[in-house]
């Protein structure tokens, strides 16, 4: 269920700029991720919904040219800051892409090798880690009779998950979904959505839909984004039942254009 | 209503707005007929208003048809969605309008056939029934120009309507009182009475769903003075 009581923030976004070279593709973006909620951010092609989710745990710092001014607080610390250890972070707020992206190795090893680099677990222990992993991105039914398999044999949903559990068994905070189903069947979609609702429970989720009907239905809290610019941040229900800008309204109701 | 992208999309928003105006024309126009009969003591008026039951009964079903088909094509939002809600509440309001004045027909008819006393004051229920069919033509303008100001002049309207009905049962009483052979047919009028003041509450009704298509806001069950707040 839809939960739009106040909570922490894990994330408090302010007065972000963000720069591809010389174009801007976010103007003073100021918003706050509350914990344990899904925030879900929409937008036209190109309004910045996935650049915002980009710099949450600095995936853009992998590509020259690219900046971020302003703050970003991760639970007060700003992460924009020089010296973060940018691994650790990714780990803390972990990230799922729009087309799944298995390792090309084994079922469990996809979830072990990230595990292995922060920690130094028993066997024993890996496998129970492994195990967890699997079964809070909801697979583990389906795979625990061919974890030795690979990750590539696996149904794009399955594999989708599996990159849910990959990024769920470094136990991070916040996981962020870069239109993690936009590849997927419906089945599929509606697995993922479901997953989205269970993982809320021991994790901040921001996700980013091309998907209206996507973000109504698993978020708590959407932000509708335009030409670089936050529009309007609010409980979902009220952004789409009775949204208060007009160029939200048009968005929503498909009269955008 | 400006356009979507989808033009299919705002035909079959105009289509059914179109269709709910034609069932309130068609309500209104019973309505206005089962005064006449009441005020003309007319058989013939009363058989054609329930006649016309079985129309009003045909265009609820479609309409019901057609926003079950929006809602499940285009998922609405918005204000969009509050529309469709509207009409969908709408549409039960009129349809239950109309049966209130196919019961009055009805009741048209009974008196005629038990010879109503004519000194009983029923030239009086009248002025209620002018205004709960005027007030019915006005709450469908106020939907069609979806105009919020004339939404709230309704819902003050429809008090007096209460008043009226409260001082014609008070008469009737006094009436009853001074001769128990009166009771009768009284009760006979005391069922018009009641079911003009039921029109002037659907006519409020669909006033309060122009509100919620306009700006939002759910009206029902609010003072007046929060909803004029409210549609600052």
């Amino acid at each position: 269920m839809p939960d739009s009581k106040p909570t922490q923030n894990a994330i408090e976004v302010r007065n972000l700029d963000f720069y591809y070279g010389k174009f801007q593709g976010l103007k003073n973006v100021n918003l706050d991720i509350a914990e344990h909620r899904v925030t879900a951010f929409i937008g036209p092609s190109g309004c910045g919904k996935s650049t915002l989710l980009r710099t949450l745990n600095r995936m853009y710092s992998l590509y020259p040219g690219q900046r971020a001014e302003g703050e970003i607080n991760f639970y007060g610390q700003n992460i924009l800051q020089k010296g973060q250890d940018l691994n650790l972070l990714r780990a803390q707020i972990g990230m799922v892409f729009q087309k799944p992206t298995p390792f090309p190795m084994s079922i469990y090893d996809n979830i072990a090798f990230g595990v292995r680099l922060y920690e130094n677990l028993s066997k024993s222990d890996m496998d129970d880690r492994v195990e967890s992993a699997l079964t809070k991105a909801a697979i583990w039914n389906e795979v625990k009779d061919k974890l030795g398999q690979s990750g590539l044999s696996l149904s794009g949903g399955q594999q989708q998950r599996l990159c849910i559990a990959r990024t769920v068994a470094v136990k991070p905070k916040v996981i962020l979904l870069d239109e993690p189903t936009s590849a997927l069947d419906p089945i599929s979609t509606a697995k993922v959505e479901e997953l989205v609702s269970e993982l809320k429970k021991e994790y901040t989720v921001a996700i980013v839909t091309h998907n209206m009907q996507q973000a109504a239905r698993v978020s708590d809290f959407t932000a509708y984004m335009y030409l670089g610019e936050l529009m309007e941040f609010g409980v979902t229900e009220q952004i789409f039942l009775k949204p208060s800008r007009q160029e939200t309204e048009d968005y929503i109701t498909g009269r955008f254009g | 209503m400006d356009k979507h992208i989808s033009t299919q999309f705002d035909n079959e928003l105009t289509g059914v707005s179109t269709r709910i105006l034609e069932l309130g024309g068609l309500v209104e126009s019973q309505t206005r007929h089962a005064v006449y009969a009441l005020a003309q003591f007319s058989s013939e008026v009363a058989d054609q208003v329930i006649a016309s039951e079985k129309q009003v009964n045909l265009l609820e079903v479609e309409i019901d048809r057609e926003l079950a088909s929006i809602i499940a094509r285009r998922q609405p939002t918005a204000r969009d969605l509050r529309l469709l809600m509207a009409i969908s509440k709408i549409t039960g309001n009129l349809e239950r309008a109309g049966d209130e004045a196919e019961r009055i027909a009805r009741m048209v008819k009974q008196i005629l056939e038990t010879g109503t006393p004519r000194n009983l004051p029923s030239s009086e229920l009248r002025i209620a029934a002018d205004l709960a069919s005027g007030l019915l033509r006005k709450a469908l303008d106020a939907f069609a120009r979806l105009d919020v100001n004339m939404a709230v002049t309704i819902l003050k309207e429809d008090d007096l309507i209460d008043a009226e009905f409260n001082g014609f049962v008070r008469k009737l009483i006094t009436y009853m009182m001074e001769d128990p052979r009166t009771i009768s047919a009284s009760l006979d009028l005391l069922f018009v009475a009641k079911a003009i003041e039921r029109i002037g509450d659907h006519a409020k009704n669909i006033a309060e769903f122009v509100i919620y298509v306009v700006k939002g806001a759910d009206v029902r069950h609010t003072a007046l003075t929060e909803i004029e707040k409210a549609v600052q």
